[in-house]
């Protein structure tokens, strides 16, 4: 009988109504097809247009609608409703850590503030060449698997050390673009970007549970990113400044 | 403090103490009557005692180091207000409550230790 229906698990806040967020349950037919998560969204509010959530490109490449689907973040529009339906149920909360604005939509201040203390753009005071400053391949190649992070943020908000410590923590998906800087030939500031990360809490929060690895929508993997980051660290700093000179 | 510092206190602390394990062990399996003559002259030793204080020094270090994160994760006002916005208000004092303890804790556990082996 309930076969052709699907249970969906809401979490509803509106600060304006609403005391306290509560989980609502909505029932819907079951699609022909298969379709996105986000899909399901757009479903459920046709029939309820009060139910917020941020969405945009709906191909995975802008990064908006990163939410946690049945206990796991990914990005709705990208992720097949048939691979995270558990007996034809499924419960969608806002990526967890992050101060909820209204229903899934979050307040995504802490993780910008982090991604702009790594200062996310390249250092380099040297003349700038006519056209545009030369790489090898072999040093294009280092970038592959950093520069092609969306900043979803479904990375750092399922990392406990980025709940617990959002202000002090970079957290994965800042560190791993702090790396694609810091792996950049072009970039002549690596002594200084290490220098900012050098305290007990902006990388050495990670104790390498690799949460972060599990549910990035582009498979990226910041964890390895942060090892490189330590690795960076523990070497003689000496070596470091001689890298930035030449 | 460097973070880099903390984290080569921990890993190495804990070789240590490893070494120590296996110090240790190698006199309980290899030693063929142990009786208590020959438990304290093992103690005895400079040897031992030079470690065992050196061992006891570094368990304290790294179990400071593991409690102060614990502390800087749990006990802050984000992570108590999920038990009660009360607690939350008070998340510094609650958070150098701990360290104190655990602090005066480790000092007097050394302290009885060094105690204990030297004399």
């Amino acid at each position: 009988m309930f076969e052709n229906k699907l249970e969906v698990s809401l979490y509803r806040y509106n600060p304006e109504e609403d005391k306290f967020p509560y989980m609502k349950k909505y029932s819907i037919d079951k699609p022909s097809k298969d379709i996105m998560v986000l899909d399901l969204l757009n479903l459920l509010k046709e029939d309820d247009q009060s139910i917020s959530y941020r969405r945009s490109c709906r191909e995975g490449v802008c990064g908006s609608d990163g939410m946690n689907i049945n206990g796991k973040n990914g990005l709705a529009c990208i992720t097949p409703l048939s691979s995270v339906l558990k007996k034809n149920k499924i419960e969608l909360r806002p990526l967890p850590g992050l101060p909820v604005i209204r229903d899934l939509v979050v307040d995504m201040s802490e993780f910008y503030a982090q991604y702009e203390k790594i200062k996310p753009f390249l250092q380099n005071e040297t003349t700038a060449p006519e056209q545009e400053r030369l790489q090898s391949p072999e040093d294009r190649d280092k970038l592959d698997g950093l520069y092609e992070c969306i900043l979803c943020a479904c990375c750092s908000t399922s990392c406990p050390s980025f709940w617990w410590n959002p202000d002090k923590f970079v957290g994965p998906a800042a560190l791993l673009q702090a790396y694609r800087f810091l792996a950049d030939s072009r970039d002549l500031k690596t002594s200084q970007r290490l220098e900012d990360l050098s305290d007990p809490f902006s990388v050495y929060r990670c104790h390498g549970i690799m949460n972060c690895v599990n549910v990035c929508p582009k498979g990226l993997n910041p964890n390895k990113a942060i090892g490189e980051i330590k690795s960076m660290l523990h070497k003689n700093k000496k070596d470091i400044i001689a890298s930035d000179i030449n | 403090m460097r973070g880099s510092i903390i984290w080569y206190t921990q890993r190495y602390s804990a070789l240590l103490l490893l070494c120590y394990v296996i110090y240790i062990s190698n006199f309980i399996f290899f030693k063929d009557n142990i009786t208590y003559f020959t438990w304290s002259n093992f103690f005895l030793s400079f040897q031992a005692r030079l470690f065992t204080s050196l061992i006891f020094l570094t368990l304290v270090l790294h179990a400071f180091i593991g409690l102060w994160t614990v502390g800087t994760d749990y006990l802050i006002d984000r992570t108590l207000g999920f038990l009660s916005f009360a607690l939350s208000r008070h998340a510094n004092l609650i958070r150098n409550i701990y360290f104190f303890i655990f602090t005066l804790f480790g000092i007097v556990y050394l302290t009885f230790i060094l105690y204990i082996i030297w004399t």
